[in-house]
């Protein structure tokens, strides 16, 4: 409850521009897929009128964790593989605040996996988008869980030895999932649309947005960025809307009830044709930091007490 | 003279002539639809009621019903259950009315040792009570009721107002005291040596050399701190909101409970100054946290901001002024004060008891719907526990109320009990139950609340009852204002018992003048052994009948003008099939703006991945659109060399080069061919 008072005199303030949220040059290489993803969250932040003050991007380690560093709101560089245990932390002192996650298929599938499985099963209300380029781009180019098998690299010379980590087949597959998408770079459009339906939806929204590399897997995925037939659009009134135009250029389509666990599960598992929209939601899914009751006021009297309280056990009594 | 004058006579004077009317003063006569309401107790009916947590108000009987539902399995098996939970609730029933009162759980208990002797029988009732799954206060219809129900429902829903505000001040609070004591410890004093000295425990004093601590903490931070002015006003606003007694503890809940209109208008307006300062506060406590106070723009507000600048929202966060007006304290005075109350706008909520169901008071509640602000709702005590719901909005509503219940209280040693007075008010249209709500749409402003037989002035019953020789006999007997007078032993002398011979002719009170056409009117009464007698009523009841027949008729008017009007015939098919207007066309993609001009240079601007490529190459011939995808600026801002190594450079090929924009560019036939891939 905002004083009325109060709240007439806020919302006098004009609205943002795109510009507010904008800070320094990226320092991304040209041609790099993780330009797309910050101008889908810059616009996100514009269409939404995002307080700045109000919204927290965390990251990690990487290229894709340069993010924070060009937005214009609070940010967090955090530890490598330890962005999700850090935006819930701030989730679980702040709910107020809209957290986001920007991680990369190292930070998150690799060193942070473990991390990975366990904030998809807490459930806890933060976007979290996974730039998934395939390699490690920071390092200059080592392989990661999600390059394709053969990938030369300067940790595989001979070309990678194990199948590819297929992330969204993992977070379909843990307990109290509830918002699993995927996205992919060259379609600014519906990825703007799919980062806005994951900010919307309540509870932990996982995006996974394949990007091209063009510094260390230049045309890896030309195949798919040149040939509109191997992308399919998902459709249905519980997913996000297809626009005219670029439905007239993606005509490979599949209508899909993002209910459908098992369905999503297909989907996902389909190498070839990359999907892109929803694969699940599930509104109602628990979450961790309503079940415990974060947000609740803590003066600092309550903290000295608390502490008093703690101290107290440890105190040696006079008398019998 | 024959006994038909003396009837008549009766009707027009009042009078009693010659010795055939009897007196009806004190003989406990009741109208004789009563006939089987003598022992409440053995009754299972809406009181008594428990005022649950939350201000919930719940029928005893409802909730025992609830409980057996869940509880006792159907057939047999449930049988012994469900006979000792309803003896258990007539005992407590019954215990109500002799007044015991107190929790719910207490009385169950005790009433099921008296009511169960059977061990068994009484586990059972014990069960039926864990499971009635509500407590609280039990009350029965009585003289007190309206106003501790009332005040129970004020109650929490000020409670739940000081919880939420409570809630939000101490969050503010919090925030303002993390911005003075940041500020406090980055001040000079905050890091003088002796605060970094008092910071540090005891034993490991010695180890710094705080002064030089203190040099070197104060000399490079030069920053400036807080403003003198920013200080004192988050100062300021912390101590108001520490201080403020409306949302704290159980003292401020009693804070605005008042007999008259007099009092509280003069306790709330006091009270005002205080109000403003905590909306003031509050609202500069919100802006210094959101670090939003600007004093160029905000001083002038806040400097002006005073109890004249109290908005109806503001005045909503506080818990509302409660007045109490009982039956015996009511009069013309009052009801002046009453309207001018209610004409206004402070949040003053108004219960208003009366005994008399045709007196002044009764009638303040339908002249107040014409005020049009104010919340009104009328209900009579037998009805208080369905229309509750009412009350909890009349206090919630933002502005002033009046609930005015008719307590069903009236002198005399014989007179029926309140529940029945009342309900007889409420059945015969005396007192009908409605609530106006002047924030609703004009369909829902006014509803009656749920009567017998709305469609009817009278509600008609069946009665039975034994005749001269025993027989059965039929009668459809109308429950008439005339009946609810009878329950007032104040209206007694104007009915007159007429001996059973000379029952014939006698006919029912009608509702218009005339009506009776010139038949004496009267009303079938039992006694107290339940003996049929038949009363005339004189003209001072007709003109009564007369004139709840169009106070009712009138509540039925507005009710009726605030409902949906009925819907229109559906429109004729041709109409429907008409042709709607032309879609507009799907709106071409911009995306690709061919060329028709020639062969001109463009981009595909949706798909552009926002990457830099080409803007770096020339910012003034690249640039971006409000979604940072770029587009083609200025042409002429550059060269076609640039135009085609962005187009190659651009990794999702969406830079299409066109022709040439200047022939004489060097080169250009190389170029031609390296954008051919792209045109």
């Amino acid at each position: 409850m905002t004083m009325e008072l109060a709240g007439c005199l806020l919302g006098t303030a004009a609205p943002h521009s795109l510009e507010d949220y904008q800070k320094g040059v990226t320092r991304w290489c040209n041609g790099c897929g993780d330009n797309a993803i910050l101008t889908a969250v810059q616009r996100l932040c514009r269409d939404e009128d995002l307080a700045p003050e109000r919204t927290v991007f965390v990251s990690g380690i990487g290229c894709s964790s340069r993010l924070p560093h060009y937005m214009s709101t609070y940010g967090f560089h955090g530890t490598h593989g330890r962005p999700l245990p850090i935006a819930e932390g701030v989730k679980m002192a702040r709910p107020d605040l809209h957290v986001f996650v920007s991680t990369g298929d190292g930070d998150c599938l690799s060193i942070g996996a473990a991390h990975w499985i366990h904030a998809i099963r807490y459930n806890m209300d933060l976007t979290v988008l996974l730039h998934d380029n395939r390699i490690y781009g920071l390092t200059k180019k080592q392989a990661s869980p999600t390059s394709p098998l053969g990938t030369k690299t300067n940790t595989t010379p001979k070309g990678s030895y194990l199948p590819a980590l297929d992330p969204l087949s993992v977070t379909l597959g843990v307990a109290n999932v509830s918002f699993v998408a995927q996205a992919v770079d060259w379609i600014p459009e519906m990825l703007y649309r799919i980062v806005a339906a994951a900010y919307r939806h309540k509870g932990l929204s996982f995006v996974r947005i394949v990007q091209r590399c063009p510094e260390f897997m230049p045309g890896a995925l030309d195949p798919w960025v040149q040939d509109p037939s191997r992308t399919r659009l998902l459709s249905h009134e519980r997913g996000v809307e297809i626009p005219a135009d670029l439905a007239k250029v993606y005509r490979e389509r599949r209508e899909h009830d993002p209910r459908d666990l098992a369905a999503a599960r297909a989907l996902a598992a389909d190498q070839d044709t990359i999907p892109v929209g929803i694969l699940y939601r599930d509104d109602d899914a628990p979450r961790y930091e309503e079940l415990r009751g974060a947000g609740r006021l803590r003066t600092p009297a309550d903290v000295r007490r608390g502490l008093e309280t703690e101290l107290d056990r440890f105190t040696i009594g006079a008398g019998a | 003279m024959t006994l038909l004058d003396e009837r008549a006579v009766f009707e027009r004077t009042g009078v009693r002539t010659g010795g055939a009317l009897a007196p009806v003063d004190g003989r406990g006569l009741r109208p004789a639809l009563f006939a089987r309401f003598h022992d409440l107790a053995r009754l299972r009916y809406d009181f008594p009621v428990v005022l649950a947590a939350g201000g919930a108000v719940r029928t005893l009987s409802g909730a025992v019903d609830a409980a057996l539902r869940d509880l006792a399995p159907r057939g047999a098996a449930g049988e012994r259950m469900r006979a000792a939970a309803l003896r258990v609730e007539r005992e407590v029933r019954a215990a109500a009315g002799r007044g015991a009162g107190g929790a719910l759980s207490d009385a169950w208990t005790s009433a099921a040792a008296r009511a169960c002797a059977d061990p068994g029988a009484r586990a059972d009732a014990l069960r039926a009570g864990a499971a009635l799954g509500i407590d609280g206060e039990l009350l029965d219809c009585d003289a007190g009721m309206p106003a501790r129900l009332v005040t129970h429902v004020w109650l929490a829903a000020n409670d739940a107002r000081a919880r939420a505000m409570r809630a939000r001040i101490d969050l503010l609070s919090a925030r303002l005291s993390d911005l003075a004591r940041a500020d406090a410890l980055r001040s000079d004093s905050g890091r003088s040596a002796a605060a970094l000295r008092a910071a540090v425990a005891g034993p490991h004093r010695d180890l710094f050399d705080f002064e030089a601590m203190s040099r070197l903490l104060v000399a490079p931070s030069r920053a400036p701190g807080m403003t003198a002015r920013r200080r004192d006003r988050i100062a300021g606003a912390l101590r108001t909101l520490a201080s403020e007694r409306f949302f704290g503890g159980a003292p401020s809940r009693y804070l605005l409970a008042f007999g008259s209109v007099e009092e509280a208008r003069t306790a709330y307006g006091s009270l005002a100054r205080e109000m403003a300062d905590v909306v003031r506060a509050a609202a500069i406590a919100e802006l210094e946290a959101e670090g939003r106070y600007v004093d160029g723009e905000h001083d002038a507000v806040f400097a002006a901001f005073g109890p004249g600048s109290l908005s109806p929202a503001d005045l909503a966060l506080f818990p509302p002024p409660l007045v109490r007006i009982a039956a015996e304290a009511g009069g013309r005075a009052a009801r002046a004060e009453v309207l001018d109350a209610l004409a206004g706008t402070a949040p003053v909520k108004i219960l208003l008891e009366t005994g008399d169901a045709f007196g002044a008071d009764a009638r303040l509640a339908a002249a107040a719907v014409a005020l049009g602000g104010a919340y009104v709702v009328q209900c009579a005590a037998a009805d208080l526990a369905r229309g509750a719901p009412d009350v909890g909005a009349a206090l919630e509503h933002r502005g002033p109320a009046l609930i005015a219940v008719l307590t069903g209280v009236v002198p005399g040693d014989d007179a029926p009990p309140p529940y029945l007075v009342s309900a007889a008010a409420a059945a015969s249209r005396a007192f009908p139950r409605f609530r106006y709500d002047p924030a609703l749409g004009r369909a829902e402003r006014f509803a009656l609340g749920a009567h017998e037989q709305p469609g009817t002035l009278w509600p008609e019953h069946a009665l039975e009852h034994a005749g001269d020789g025993g027989e059965r006999v039929a009668l459809t007997v109308r429950f008439t204002a005339a009946d609810a007078a009878l329950c007032d032993p104040r209206w007694s002398r104007h009915f007159a018992e007429v001996p059973r011979s000379r029952w014939d002719g006698i006919v029912d009170v009608p509702s218009a003048q005339g009506g009776a056409a010139g038949a004496p009117a009267g009303v079938y009464a039992v006694d107290r052994a339940s003996r049929l007698h038949r009363l005339v009523v004189d003209e001072r009841v007709l003109d009564l009948a007369r004139r709840t027949a169009d106070a009712w008729e009138r509540l039925r008017e507005l009710d009726h003008a605030s409902r949906p009007a009925p819907a229109p015939p559906a429109a004729p098919a041709a109409a429907v099939a008409a042709p709607a207007p032309a879609e507009p066309a799907q709106a071409e993609p911009a995306a690709e703006p061919a060329p028709a001009a020639g062969d001109e240079a463009y981009i595909e601007t949706p798909r552009c991945t926002s990457c830099n490529e080409c803007t770096l190459l020339n910012p003034r011939m690249f640039s971006y659109n409000e979604n940072k995808q770029a587009f083609i600026k200025d042409l002429a801002a550059g060269t076609y060399r640039e135009l085609v190594e962005a187009a190659e450079s651009c990794q999702v090929a969406i830079i299409h080069p066109g022709a040439p924009h200047d022939p004489s560019e060097p080169g250009l036939a190389e170029l031609l061919e390296r954008a051919a891939a792209f045109r």
